[in-house]
């Protein structure tokens, strides 16, 4: 039993909550040139990222026959825990208990389509208000149905816990549901403030713990359909390979295989089970050509200061002439970031069924909606005709931001006739994905004579991250280079009279993603180790010495940041006497206004970095789960250590290197430090949790070691010797 | 070739390829599906389930090798839902699962670990355990096991 969906479908809310929703990533990054600002506005109204192609009101809520209330997710659950905060935010105002609310993912085909994919840590803060009020509004239509029914004043309904009472009469959420023939459609409500929140920013379990548990969570590679074949796809571990001849007879006549298929590049074996269809793949024969000859030192070479195209980002004072007049000593360092890969538990898969008229897609991504589009293009077929739906992820982390292998279950579906399964090999994974490329910075500072810094400024070298997927050719064009992904970070927020900023955008012949944090990694890691430095340098406490600049009581951020340090000093024990081996190092960031820093302990242990402990402080603004949270912060201190002490690609003749978990080692069990975990509420609106506590970990154990050792160490992985 | 074996106490016949890995044979063949595939190399451990009482990578066992053999999943992990596994009850109060996706097999190498040694260390689960977990729950995997520990030893 549902809703009367049409109800809501004329509500602006719905309206104001798409365009909420669709919020997107571009406009707080913008930096400082008026053009630039202009461009950044005109990519924003280009209709591209940012738009919700329908707004069908059956989008948000069903309340079911058993009095439980189904929320249809638009944001996609990776692990982050973006259900149970919706969940949450939802129950809070529809005055029912958490465990009232189901959560799953809206498909594609029901309507509201979320353009912008799952990502930026930006899925409860876009939604906090969208979402309460949908279900404030829901719950006064459903208070002023039953006032109707009982022909009594609304105002005498009450609401608790999926019942609705007034007097002696007494019905629940879904008896009155099923019984109201028209809705009446109330004003906006008023919705609860903080001080009356029940739910939101108290202790709850996550929505989906229970089937994580028992081992019942349906992920993609779990999904069937009826009559459904399985593919296994042969691919090259050379980048851009092309096939040049195949020779698949002993592959045929391999038991359960039905049919071996190729359409221009793709190559697969169809059977009716995958080990049938792997077993047949390792027997084809195939001759590749393999254009791609990239080195690594290649990729060094071009991914550097100086090269490609620099777009300007920030510019105060006049910190380049400060820099250049001779007089006094220029403190110059670089630094390096690796290319690395997700390496998500999950590899990528899909299911396709496509019919004359009609495709279903079962697909564990990111952004349901371009996969839409690429299944579109690859079977040429309209949009409207395909039906979107997504299982659990085990693990995005920006990974599944890229298509995935949609179009190419599609195509295999379409040429079979019969619905499709297929998925990665872990070597797939490694070798055939997307990455997150290297960067290289180059920062210049001037200090005072007492260790005040004069002027700075920092360059970052990288390929383009995402803008080029969000706003095409032309758009990276006009920006002049990828300053909102690849380059978010790169500006400086302390309080520095003369400071510059220039991004350096330069192509690579290596597929690129985004990957956890984005340019927040790379950038944080190579500014902060550099204010380490600086304040090593000087002879200052590294905390004091960014206390110093970061003083303006008319700046938000800047006094959340101050809040940040001030909590983490007192809470890390950052000045109390350190054991002898120990070195304590620190670092923080603004990340779309989650302020997150950490303070740090290392040892050195049998000539290895080992990290004791991590003192988080993160200011996020509103808390909705702090259990959440806090999962969320301990998951970036383990990807924080994996990436600064063990993570790096490398290609050599065109051929990503590491094929396999052994080749490229993860943090583990035998490296968690203690961890201790403290949130600030700098705000009465969230912001995200999912990637700020990352960035700080890198910079704030490399000024550890500096701590420790007297030893700057500039790139990752770090390498003591 | 047909194989007979025990699947969650439940009496199991199949009659596939005897080379298939036991992966296969679980998720594909009888459609259970807590048992993951991470790696297909027993690299990862997603695919952990227990093989007469041993916890063994499943991706890498010929499934003509368990003849005779009692297999236990995840799925067959717990009497019921109200009597949980303590590894499956501790997993629910420290709430260790993010995408959840390797978690089947870190409880399934955890409940193996602690009916070993009831009462694990750090160190011991750190050696005993080398599964990969990407979401970063590491540090909920070790208190999760040395509660489901505690839960275990005041069942007895």
């Amino acid at each position: 039993m549902s809703t009367e969906k049409k109800s809501f479908s004329r509500r602006k809310f719905l309206q104001r909550g798409a365009i909420v929703l669709g919020g997107s990533v571009v406009a707080s990054y913008v930096g400082c040139s008026p053009m630039r600002r202009f461009t950044a506005q005109k990519v924003e109204s280009m209709d591209l990222p940012a738009s919700i192609s329908s707004l069908k009101p059956d989008f948000w809520f069903e309340i079911l026959a058993d009095n439980t209330i189904l929320l249809k997710s638009p944001k996609i659950e990776m692990g982050q825990g973006v259900w149970t905060g919706l969940a949450m935010m939802a129950a809070e105002e529809l005055e029912v208990s958490v465990d009232k609310i189901k959560v799953e993912h809206a498909n594609t085909g029901s309507g509201l389509i979320d353009n912008v994919n799952t990502g930026g840590s930006s899925s409860t803060s876009s939604l906090y208000e969208p979402v309460r009020e949908v279900a404030a509004t829901m719950r006064e239509m459903l208070k002023a149905s039953a006032a109707k029914q009982w022909n009594v004043d609304i105002s005498a309904v009450k609401t608790e816990n999926g019942i609705l009472s007034s007097g002696v009469e007494k019905a629940t959420y879904g008896e009155i549901a099923a019984s109201t023939k028209e809705w009446d459609e109330p004003k906006t409500p008023t919705l609860k403030p903080k001080s009356a929140f029940k739910i939101i920013g108290k202790e709850v379990k996550r929505v989906d713990l229970k089937p994580k548990v028992m081992g019942t969570a349906k992920y993609t590679l779990d999904s069937e359909l009826p009559d459904m074949l399985y593919a296994v796809l042969v691919k090259s571990p050379y980048l851009d390979a092309i096939i040049k001849s195949v020779d698949s007879n002993e592959a045929t006549k391999s038991a359960g295989v039905v049919k071996i298929v190729r359409e221009g590049n793709l190559l697969a074996v169809v059977a009716k089970s995958f080990y049938a269809a792997d077993s047949a793949a390792k027997k084809v024969v195939v001759e590749w050509n393999t254009p791609n000859k990239t080195q690594q030192a290649d990729l060094i070479k071009l991914v550097t200061v100086g090269n490609g195209k620099e777009a300007n980002i920030q510019k105060e004072g006049s910190a380049k002439s400060i820099l250049e007049d001779n007089k006094t000593e220029v403190f110059r360092q670089e630094y390096r970031t690796p290319m690395a890969t997700h390496a998500q538990m999950e590899v990528n898969g899909a299911i396709a069924h496509v019919e004359a008229n009609k495709v279903l897609i079962i697909t564990g991504s990111q952004g349901p909606s371009q996969v839409r589009d690429v299944v579109a293009k690859a079977i040429d077929i309209k949009k409207d005709n395909i039906d979107v739906h997504t299982p659990l992820l085990g693990g995005g982390f920006g990974r599944k931001a890229a298509p995935g292998l949609a179009a190419e279950a599609a195509i295999i579906s379409k040429l079979v006739g019969k619905p499709i399964k297929v998925y990665n090999s872990r070597q797939h994974e490694f070798q055939n994905g997307v990455y997150r490329p290297n960067t290289h910075h180059v920062l210049q500072a001037k200090m005072t004579k007492d260790g005040k810094v004069e002027a700075i400024t920092h360059d970052q070298a990288t390929p383009d991250m995402y803008v080029r997927n969000m706003v095409g050719e032309i758009g990276l064009k006009l920006l002049g280079s990828d300053f909102l992904s690849a380059g978010h970070g790169a500006s400086l927020m302390y309080n520095v009279p003369n400071k510059s900023v220039s991004v350096w955008n330069t192509d690579v012949p290596i597929p690129i993603s985004i990957w956890r944090a984005v340019g927040m990694f790379p950038n944080t890691f190579a500014i902060e180790s550099f204010i380490n430095e600086l304040a090593h340098k000087a002879g200052k406490d590294a905390i004091d010495f960014r206390l110093d600049m970061l003083i303006n009581k008319d700046d938000k951020i800047i006094e959340r940041s101050r809040n940040v340090l001030e909590t983490l000093i007192e809470k890390s024990g950052w000045k109390t006497p350190k054991a002898d081996g120990v070195g304590r190092g620190i670092a923080i960031g603004n990340d779309r206004k989650s302020i997150a820093a950490a303070a740090i302990e290392v040892e050195i242990i049998e000539g290895k970095i080992k990290v004791k402990k991590v003192t988080n402080v993160l200011d996020m603004g509103q808390i909705i789960n702090p259990e959440g949270i806090k999962a969320q912060i301990e998951g970036c201190v383990m990807m924080g250590i994996s990436a600064t002490l063990y993570e790096e690609l490398t290609v050599k003749d065109g051929q990503i290197e590491q094929a396999y978990f052994s080749q490229y080692p993860l943090a583990s069990l035998s490296d968690v430090p203690e961890i201790l975990s403290f949130l600030l509420e700098g705000d009465d609106v969230p912001y995200g949790v999912g990637e700020p506590p990352l960035s700080p970990i890198a910079p704030a154990i490399v000024g550890a070691v500096l701590n420790l050792t007297g030893k700057a160490l500039r790139s990752l992985p770090l390498r003591l010797s | 070739m047909k194989i007979d074996f025990k699947l969650n106490g439940k009496a199991t016949s199949i009659d596939v390829d005897p080379a298939m890995p036991l992966l296969w044979v679980v998720r594909d063949e009888l459609k259970l599906t807590a048992t993951k595939f991470g790696c297909g190399m027993a690299m990862c451990g997603a695919c952990t389930l227990h093989i007469d009482g041993e916890a063994i990578r499943s991706c890498s066992v010929p499934v003509e090798t368990i003849a005779g053999k009692n297999i236990i999943t995840l799925e067959g992990l717990s009497e019921s839902e109200a009597n949980l596994h303590p590894i499956q009850q501790a997993w629910m109060e420290e709430q260790v699962p993010q995408c959840g996706y390797c978690q089947s097999g870190f409880m399934m190498a955890a409940a193996k670990l602690i009916k070993e040694n009831p009462n694990p260390t750090d160190d011991d689960i750190i050696n005993g355990i080398t599964n990969i977990c990407r979401c970063g729950t590491h540090p909920r995997i070790l208190k999760a096991i040395k509660r489901a520990a505690e839960i275990n030893n005041q069942n007895h």
